[in-house]
């Protein structure tokens, strides 16, 4: 044991093994930099997040108590609708469906509440899905949010396109029979985007995925064909 | 054979790792330009109160991004891996549950989600197929952490080899 080579071998024994704990040590503080570097990121999104929103808003004149939708019409049945202006399923509902449900209002049956959410911003360059829900809120100021909104849908812009400017926006306003002046400032200076952000943040906290989403009474029209909504109607009034 | 396939590993391992964090810096930057989107993804699975759901909807895509660029550095691989197959089990948990209960709502993988459009179906296989495809990379990293051109090899020397296993 005390010859030569035996030290060595030792030796070379100890070396590996003081080699190896400096590695795991190592190990250790990469391992622990990593987590950390992990919840430095998670905690980045929520700050980040918790900066961005607004939680003071200013519902425009027709909304809801709640301040998460425009109230259109005053029958006993109410009617929630759920659109992003650029969703062309959205477009193919008012197609398909808007004349009855217009007809529904004038006929004194439904009180409808139309939430514009901005679901799809991400849909167009310009966030235009909250932009034109925000000038609807401008449209409600003027008491034409019925119009504007149908409008908004004829002239519904592509997806993955810049959408329509806000000059655009202000122009179908005018043509649906807004002021320029007031109409034009409401929506360069974003007056309602606060207001979008609640009506979108409430329409996800109640479940709603999709858009179009039509309640009739709390209940939802999956397929919403005229025939469909007109009978959720008349059952709910029943 | 076997000493070939072990000389191989550590750039078969490369591979695996550069692809898995160019999914995770994929994931994570389609989600990070709209938050609230995010938020609104995970809470369309309907299994947590909304401002749970928000705060991980707008924690997700930086944790995500943050694995990509370790798993891009090749650093701290194996805790890197790990985590990655907890968070895929966890999502694919997640459109296995939205699935078996009826949901009809895209997974939020890679961008928006949440919403989808009516008429449309969800493509839930597909999406548990693609998420068990890149479970399988993290479970190789999992298991052989020791990649070629890695922090973790620059920073701890050369490997015994039975350090790993």
């Amino acid at each position: 044991m005390s010859s030569r080579k035996g030290r060595k071998d030792a030796a070379r024994v100890v070396r590996e093994q003081l080699a190896r704990e400096r590695r795991r040590k190592r190990t250790l503080w990469i391992s622990l930099g990593a987590v950390l570097v992990l919840i430095v990121a998670g905690l980045i999104g929520w700050s980040v997040w918790s900066s961005q929103g607004s939680d003071e808003f200013t519902p425009p004149p027709g909304a809801n108590e709640t301040g998460t939708g425009i109230v259109v019409g005053s029958g006993p049945v109410t009617v929630d609708i759920y659109e992003d202006y650029i969703c062309p399923a959205c477009r193919q509902f008012e197609q398909t469906s808007g004349a009855t449900i217009e007809q529904l209002i004038t006929d004194g049956k439904v009180r409808v509440v139309y939430h514009p959410v901005a679901y799809l911003d991400r849909y167009s360059s310009t966030e235009y899905s909250t932009r034109a829900s925000a000038a609807s809120g401008c449209a409600a100021e003027g008491d034409t949010f019925a119009e504007f909104s149908k409008a908004l849908f004829e002239r519904q812009p592509p997806e993955g396109g810049a959408g329509l400017s806000d000059d655009e926006l202000i122009d179908i306003g005018v043509e649906a029979g807004l002021d320029r002046d007031a109409f034009g400032s409401c929506v360069r200076d974003g007056k309602y985007r606060p207001w979008t952000e609640h009506v979108t943040a409430e329409a996800s906290r109640a479940n709603v995925s999709g858009t179009p989403t039509v309640l009739v009474d709390g209940e939802q029209v999956r397929e919403w064909t005229p025939e469909n909504i007109t009978a959720a109607v008349e059952a709910a009034g029943r | 054979m076997n000493t070939e396939l072990r000389a191989w590993r550590p750039w078969l391992g490369l591979a695996v790792r550069l692809g898995l964090a160019v999914v995770w810096l994929w994931a994570g930057w389609s989600k990070v330009g709209d938050l609230a989107a995010s938020g609104r993804a995970v809470h369309a699975y309907q299994v947590m109160p909304y401002d749970v759901a928000m705060v991980i909807g707008a924690a997700l895509p930086f944790v995500e991004l943050a694995l990509g660029l370790l798993l891009l550095l090749g650093l701290a691989t194996r805790l890197t891996a790990g985590v990655s197959a907890a968070l895929l089990l966890v999502f694919v948990a997640g459109i296995v549950s939205a699935w078996s209960r009826g949901l009809t709502i895209d997974c939020g993988c890679f961008g928006v989600g949440g919403e989808l459009p009516a008429g449309e179906n969800p493509s839930y296989l597909p999406e548990i197929l693609r998420d068990i495809g890149f479970l399988a990379l993290a479970g190789f990293l999992l298991i052989w952490p020791r990649t070629a051109v890695s922090a973790d090899g620059a920073l701890t020397g050369e490997p015994v080899e039975d350090d790993n296993e």
